[in-house]
């Protein structure tokens, strides 16, 4: 199943170096970045990130937790990633936590870490895995959107919407809409409650 | 594998009313005629079982052949044999013995069919659905059981379609034929209609498959599941032989019908 990483930071170089960094380990089928909590929640509405990782400066230990009940069904896990002191009950909230002088390999194999722990979810072949964009029109189909609607609110042509629902249906055996419902609440794409 | 083509087929069946099934074991080549006892046929392939309510014959037929349970179900006996071949041969296509048929015999088998769907095939299927929504506590499950309970009122509306407009106009046709009618009272329908509207039913229990085999994460329902996966396969062959029947055989009954009365 595609998975989905925001990185909520303010720092442009630490945002980006990590964007760059993490790209490289092919983990994620998405990464959004944010830059204040406002948008971050606003993030994890939208697009049902597997992991968020956060400065821990622009989430208290409240913020953590109504972060987490965003979407309820999901296990949300977040990280901190830490460039400067903080105190310990609070990093020790985080689900894992990121430090500034971890190398490559260290950082691969936290994220691998929070990743693995996501219970009952076996990785399918690369070439079966829907694509972000493909994750995106699946997400916006099951709550029941026609694909003229899908078109514009991806701003992208119907044309483009019909070819990803074609593919989508194609590594996935799954036609109906009612089919890949059932689907994307198996694999955390959507909650019941966003079902209609 | 000797492989008869279709006219090789009726040729035979005209000549000793005999003819071989390709049974889909190819190495279990059976002659079903109306001199073979039906018993043999069931033993041979547990396919058959589920025609026997649709032609109105039930199990305890001692040693009788196929000709005698049929007369004595006022059954023709080409049709049973045609019914039986297309059911278990999939590559099997019927063409000049569709003259002869006798329609009210095709129509009470089509709707005997239905009914085997909806009282027996969705009941035993909606309760092995609510066992697995018992024993499978993932989100997931609830809507799974939404989905089959929609696909199961889409199901009811297309054979409650055939059963009160497509069945009946073609029952109309042939009646009509049979009392030498001048022309036809106007009926506003037509058997292409049926054409263009007959979907695939069976389309939608593919997706069912999918889930259950390659999504759903593995439970402590090991048997539930394949007790399922077993229904909605069978389920899914009765329905394509099913559509097979009406397109290759009703259809075009009621085509000639048709050309006959205008």
């Amino acid at each position: 199943m595609g998975k989905v990483l925001i990185i909520a930071e303010q720092s442009e170089i630490i945002r980006k170096g990590l964007l760059h960094i993490i790209e490289g380990f092919n983990l994620f089928t998405g990464i959004r970045e944010v830059t204040c909590v406002a948008a971050l929640r606003d993030a994890i509405l939208r697009h049902h990130p597997n992991l968020v990782i956060v400065n821990p400066s622009l989430v208290n230990s409240d913020a953590l937790d109504s972060l987490r009940d965003i979407i309820p069904d999901k296990k949300l896990r977040i990280a901190a990633m830490v460039y400067s002191l903080f105190d310990d009950e609070h990093i020790n909230r985080f689900d894992e936590v990121i430090m500034i002088n971890d190398n490559r390999t260290k950082l691969q194999k936290r994220l691998q870490n929070i990743i693995d722990k996501t219970p009952g979810k076996a990785l399918p072949k690369p070439e079966e895995a829907l694509s972000a964009r493909e994750l995106d029109v699946l997400r916006l189909l099951v709550k029941g959107m026609s694909n003229k609607e899908i078109s514009e609110k991806l701003f992208i042509s119907t044309h483009t919407v019909i070819s990803h629902r074609k593919n989508i249906t194609q590594k996935l055996s799954i036609k109906s809409v009612a089919g890949l419902t059932v689907y994307a609440i198996l694999n955390e794409i959507i909650s019941m409650e966003e079902v209609q | 594998m000797i492989n008869f083509g279709v006219l090789d087929i009726c040729q035979n069946l005209q000549d000793n009313g005999s003819f071989t099934i390709d049974n889909s074991d190819f190495m279990n080549q059976m002659i079903i005629s109306g001199n073979t006892k039906l018993a043999d046929i069931v033993m041979q392939d547990k396919r058959s079982l589920v025609l026997l309510p649709r032609f109105d014959i039930d199990l305890g037929f001692g040693d009788r052949t196929v000709k005698q349970v049929c007369q004595q179900k006022n059954i023709h006996t080409d049709f049973f044999l045609l019914m039986v071949n297309v059911f278990l041969n999939k590559n099997y296509f019927p063409d000049r013995k569709l003259k002869n048929l006798d329609v009210d015999m095709l129509l009470r088998y089509l709707e005997n069919s239905h009914r085997y769907y909806l009282e027996e095939k969705i009941p035993y299927l909606e309760t092995l659905i609510e066992e697995f929504k018992k024993v499978v506590k993932n989100p997931a499950t609830l809507q799974l059981e939404k989905f089959f309970r929609q696909y199961i009122v889409e199901v009811k509306e297309h054979l409650a379609y055939e059963d009160q407009t497509a069945f009946p106009y073609v029952a109309a046709l042939s009646e009509q034929i049979k009392q030498n009618a001048a022309h036809f009272d106007d009926i506003d329908y037509n058997i292409g209609v049926f054409e263009q509207r007959h979907d695939n039913i069976e389309e939608k229990l593919n997706d069912l498959k999918s889930l259950l085999i390659k999504y759903f994460p593995p439970s402590d329902d090991r048997y539930i599941r394949i007790r399922i996966l077993n229904e909605l396969m069978d389920f899914e062959d009765d329905l394509i032989n099913h559509a097979r029947i009406e397109d290759k055989v009703l259809i075009p009954i009621a085509e000639q019908l048709e050309k006959k009365i205008s």
